[in-house]
């Protein structure tokens, strides 16, 4: 596995935050924390290591829309989900020259979310019609918007709910034994 | 209209293809600026299909989504309902028992070959070959009597539950499954020497287009058409879900990448999908179907995503949870979504008939495109 040594090196050189996942809880291996001015830099690294980009995507929280990146490669098996809160100024570098993929990823999630991709060629409504491409139908209504932190995984053994005793596979399970049949 | 790409002067009028048109399989538009017989631009314009299914799943609880996955890819409905209940168990921790899992492969695949026949059947007829689809349609209606059988459905099945299947298949079902292994088996040779070899089909589809390994990795493109330029990559394979370790089979892969090799990965593929249910039927483990599981099951407060190798190619589901059952956020990212966006580069300076065989080649569901 040292060409993911090498690759996690070369992402904290970038620098971003990365931390391997457990794929077999979370799907995917490697967990990416970016700020925005730094997307372009992560793309174009695994653009050059071969990566192939899965989607882009957002999640509104607080207090910053997220933007995700999902890219796995073709050789190895290696899933990254990348994450960048978006600007101040509600803008994120567009890679759709890096990706032509995130061409059409990154104006979907414009019009759902409302996301500027700065430096997109073709920033306009993509699935919506028209008539309702101010509508931003993937936003959360204003109460119902949680802080980042409330949606973030918790390390087993500090969820508040009373879980099982860690399993032998997959101890994070928040289901009550005694609800069982 | 004149328009004027920088020294090169090119003249060409608008023609609109959908969204309408038997050829683009459902409701897609795609704008094409021509000149003469020739395809300048093509621009396929997305949405009329779209049914904004990613909220749909963030505004209930995860139980009610269930229905609408299959509604997402409806050719495959049994892959694409796998992803998601693959992504519910891997939150909760629950695990289906063994001869679910042989289950679900079994139907996942029988629904594969189905959803590679249907192609095959259209795509012929795209180019003006009006037999095969008589053909392929006749075996693939064994396969939706079968399924329908144990699924209670012919097409958008909700069959997989989170803990195991619906219902468990009986004896009748794994003769009947052997039995249209034996039959499709002695059917390809009649594909073949129907198309295959017809010298017709193969002027018509050989060095059209040729996709690159450099070309999927650019726009993200998975699947046949990717294994169609020599890249061995399936995620039955690269991240094993389900049972597919269990189990042995290869993924044929081509080598330029053109419309021919994609058709006859997807050729062989059928071929590899009867060996997977070949072997599952062999060693299916007694046991029950279902686990139980508690009526409410809310998701543990975290991020969690699912991969699975649908007939058209990448299938994700990625799913943000507050600890609720209503999840926060869902992202459903389609195989197809991806590899249509190639379209305006590939089919750049094309013939409009050639344009047509390379949409049918894409083998394009539009509903998990527009969602």
């Amino acid at each position: 596995m040292d060409v993911t040594e090498r690759l996690i090196d070369d992402l904290r050189n970038l620098p971003a935050v990365v931390e391997r996942a457990d794929y077999r809880l979370q799907g995917y291996h490697l967990e990416v924390r970016l700020q925005s001015a730094q997307v372009r830099d992560f793309a174009k690294l695994l653009r050059e290591r071969n990566f192939y980009l899965a989607f882009v995507s957002a999640v509104h929280v607080a207090a910053a829309i997220e933007i995700l990146y999902q890219l796995a490669c073709f050789t190895q098996p290696c899933r990254i989900l990348a994450k960048a809160a978006v600007s101040d100024q509600g803008s994120v570098p567009s890679i759709a020259d890096i990706f032509d993929g995130a061409n059409w990823h990154e104006r979907e999630t414009h019009e759902m979310f409302g996301v500027v991709f700065s430096g997109h060629p073709y920033l306009e409504p993509l699935l919506l019609p028209e008539e309702s491409a101010d509508l931003r139908p993937l936003l959360k209504a204003e109460d119902a918007i949680l802080p980042a932190d409330r949606i973030r995984r918790q390390a087993a053994g500090q969820t508040e709910d009373s879980t099982l005793p860690a399993k032998s596979e997959g101890g994070t399970s928040g289901s009550d034994p005694e609800k069982i049949e | 209209m004149t328009t004027n790409n920088g020294n090169e002067k090119r003249q060409g009028f608008y023609l609109n293809m959908g969204p309408q048109h038997p050829s683009t399989h459902g409701v897609l538009r795609v704008l094409l600026e021509m000149d003469g017989e020739y395809v300048l631009e093509a621009e396929p314009v997305l949405g009329y299909g779209h049914r904004i299914q990613e909220k749909m799943g963030e505004s209930r609880p995860w139980k009610g989504f269930m229905p609408n996955t299959s509604r997402l890819d409806y050719v495959g409905a049994l892959i694409c309902t796998h992803g998601y209940i693959g992504l519910i168990e891997r939150m909760t921790g629950i695990e289906a028992p063994l001869r679910a899992e042989y289950i679900r492969v079994i139907t996942s695949e029988l629904n594969r070959i189905s959803s590679h026949l249907l192609w095959l059947g259209a795509f012929l007829l795209d180019l003006g070959a009006f037999t095969p689809i008589m053909y392929t349609f006749d075996d693939r209606e064994q396969i939706l009597d079968i399924l329908e059988d144990v699924t209670g459905s012919r097409l958008t099945y909700c069959y997989f539950r989170v803990g195991g299947v619906n219902r468990d298949i009986d004896a009748t079902f794994i003769a009947k499954t052997r039995a249209f292994i034996e039959r499709l088996r002695s059917r390809f040779r009649i594909y073949h020497d129907l198309v295959t070899t017809n010298i017709i089909f193969i002027k018509r589809v050989q060095d059209i287009v040729h996709l690159t390994p450099d070309m999927a990795m650019r726009y993200g493109i998975t699947g046949p058409l990717l294994r169609s330029t020599g890249v061995g990559y399936d995620i039955r394979k690269s991240e094993p879900y389900s049972v597919y370790a269990d189990f042995d089979f290869e993924v044929p892969v081509g080598t330029s990448g053109d419309c021919l090799e994609v058709y006859l990965v997807r050729l062989e593929e059928m071929e590899q999908s009867l060996r997977i249910i070949e072997q599952a039927l062999d060693r299916l483990p007694d046991g029950p179907h279902l686990a139980k599981t508690p009526k409410k099951l809310p998701l543990p407060q975290g991020d969690a995503s699912f991969s699975v190798e649908a007939a058209r190619g990448e299938f994700t589901y990625y799913l943000v949870s507050d600890g609720s059952e209503v999840p926060y956020r869902l992202k459903i990212r389609s195989p197809c979504f991806s590899n249509l966006s190639i379209l305006p580069e590939l089919c750049r300076d094309m013939l409009l008939s050639d344009l047509v065989m390379v949409l049918g080649t894409l083998d394009l569901v539009i509903p998990e495109i527009d969602r």
